[in-house]
């Protein structure tokens, strides 16, 4: 397991970190260990959903995104908004200033995502038609929910819809595009998608179902808020692009929750946002409990993408900004759906390759051994006192004990272990009374 | 070959009781996956145990199930007490089903339990004896990479 931080998007600043349990506490895959008063993240368990940055109070949790010095080494610079972008700025805002506020603040072109969303909403219909199990079919778009699925529910893999999320359908689209018009090198664009999250990063560097992805990099909404909002104030009304007036509203809607499936002829479906309820949901998923759900959107931020942990609005201001948007523009079908037929069979929509399972390690390769390990775990676990308080630097008992089982720490790291014998109440004296 | 039980657990499961129905078979789940099982094994355990566990909760007063790991193979024994089932056949038929409207209310009662236990098993047996109760026996074979 020799994954760094390299793969990831998430650094702990250690000058900053004061080695509280909140982010150990918080993170689903129980990666993270306090060690020598300061929090480590096993890398080869992160799954990049953001949550200990979140609740970090000393904001020692840092985000990895694109640097600005990463940004030049483009000649051509296309920024590629999530449509949350849109809903992060007053009413009278609307998405047609801001993404030409954009190419005033360096970038040469500037892309609205919607439409593609609308787009692969068609083309995941089309999946749905063609292939009728497994069931429910799941949502690729959030790429901490495909993380997920591949660590913690490595038997869903098939699942998911094997189909691209729009970020990576525009920016592949995008560049062939730009490429031929501009007459420009294909290597010469910069696709830079600008997002609610940095787990988008690591779709970008290490994307679970392609060599390489189509995007090049990855600029936070807050890193960018701040130069669009003065802009905007300088500018007064900015003059409004001309190219670009067709906004789909069923496309908007894809950024809150059940904006997959809102357009979807299919009735059955079902639309689960957050950390929690996504992995509740998927372990009913498992048991097979679900089967009769046709398609299943799972966002792991609450109310989804609006809720990205690298957005400035709240994110209830930003879904109620959403619903006026879609409101505004409709819903009706702005995309000609043989063209995307068409699209679907030559595969333009297709993942290149499948996801794969990256279940965790067992507790050892060697199966006796394992099982060995496992009788030791659940002997620890009831010696422990339940309290799950944190103190030894694993989140919870069980994860201690599985720590010591596979000898990453050791019981007296347990206060309650180490009162137990300083007050000499070993095993022999438990026996008597 | 004759092989050695490895590792058994066994699990209690209480009829009637739909809130804290399924965990059996998630505590199973993860059992498995600490051992290292493959990914495709542990899916069709799991399927197994749910709706085994499933038929209890709704057909039962009390019940238990047993793991055994050996090192080909998975056995899952799951004994109630409980009303039994009258006629065996017809219980396998898939969409055939007992459930009350109650039952199927709450999204049971499908009629593919045990047509699905059967379909991801190995091995399958089962015995019943009216108003005594139920006994399954799974047994899923473990493509030996590790012993």
């Amino acid at each position: 397991m020799a994954e760094t931080s390299l793969f990831h998007s998430i650094r702990i600043d250690k000058k900053k970190c004061i080695g509280c349990v909140a982010c150990m506490k918080i993170c689903p895959t129980r990666a993270i260990r306090i060690r020598n008063q300061k929090a480590n993240i096993a890398y080869g368990k992160c799954i990049d959903c953001g949550e200990c940055m979140r609740v970090c109070p000393q904001n020692a949790i840092v985000p990895i995104t694109t640097s600005s010095a990463d940004l030049n080494r483009f000649k051509y610079k296309v920024a590629l908004p999530s449509p949350v972008l849109y809903f992060q700025f007053g009413h009278h805002i609307m998405p047609h200033e801001i993404l030409s506020v954009l190419k005033e603040i360096g970038f040469n072109h500037v892309y609205d995502e919607a439409l593609v969303c609308e787009m692969v909403g068609l083309a995941i219909e089309q999946y749905l038609d063609e292939n009728k199990s497994p069931r429910p079919i799941i949502s690729s778009t959030c790429p901490v929910v495909v993380r997920l699925i591949q660590r913690l529910f490595p038997t869903l893999c098939k699942n998911i819809v094997p189909i691209e999320p729009p970020r990576e359908i525009a920016a592949k689209n995008l560049r062939d595009e730009l490429s031929k018009e501009k007459n420009l090198l294909k290597e010469d664009i910069g696709i830079i998608h600008i997002t609610p999250c940095a787990a988008k990063m690591v779709s970008i560097n290490h994307p679970a179902t392609m060599k390489k992805s189509f995007l090049d990099g990855a600029i936070s909404i807050r890193e960018i808020y701040n130069s669009i909002m003065m802009k905007i104030k300088k500018l007064g009304r900015p003059s409004i692009l001309q190219t670009q007036n067709r906004i789909s509203g069923i496309g908007i809607g894809w950024s809150i929750p059940g904006g997959e499936i809102r357009a979807l002829k299919y009735h059955n479906c079902v639309s689960v946002s957050g950390l929690h309820d996504t992995i509740k949901i998927l372990e009913d998923v498992e048991s097979g409990k679900l089967k009769d759900i046709e398609y299943l959107e799972c966002l792991i931020c609450p109310d989804g993408c609006v809720g990205g942990p690298l957005t400035v609005e709240n994110r209830f201001i930003a879904k109620s900004n959403a619903l006026r948007l879609i409101r505004m523009y409709g819903g009706k079908k702005r995309v000609d759906s043989n063209f995307v037929k068409k699209l679907y069979n030559d595969k333009f929509f297709s993942f290149e390759s499948s996801v794969q399972p990256k279940p965790f390690p067992p507790l050892d390769t060697d199966r006796t051994k394992a099982i060995k390990k496992l009788k030791f775990k659940e002997k620890i676990a009831r010696k422990l006192s339940g309290k799950d308080c944190g103190l030894c630097g694993a989140p919870d008992c069980i994860t201690f004990a599985e720590d010591v089982a596979r000898g990453e720490a050791k019981l007296e790291d347990c206060i309650y272990i180490k009162i137990k014998r300083s007050k000499g109440e070993g095993k022999y004296e438990k026996k008597k009374t | 070959m004759q092989s050695k039980i490895l590792l058994q657990q066994n699990f209690e499961i209480k009829g009637g009781d739909f809130i804290n129905a399924g965990e059996s078979s998630i505590k199973i789940r993860n059992i498995l996956k600490d051992i290292g099982i493959d990914s495709d094994i542990i899916r069709r355990v799991a399927i197994v145990a749910y709706e085994a566990e499933m038929n209890v909760v709704m057909y039962a007063r009390h019940g238990k199930m047993h793991l055994y790991v050996y090192s080909n193979k998975i056995l899952l024994k799951i004994e109630d007490r409980g009303q039994g089932i009258k006629d065996i056949d017809l219980a396998m038929q898939p969409g055939y089903s007992t459930a009350t409207e109650e039952m199927r209310e709450m999204g049971f009662g499908a009629g593919m339990g045990l047509p699905n236990i059967k379909k991801n098993s190995d091995v399958f047996n089962i015995n019943s004896t009216i108003r005594e109760g139920t006994k399954l026996e799974i047994k899923i074979n473990l493509n030996n990479k590790n012993g």
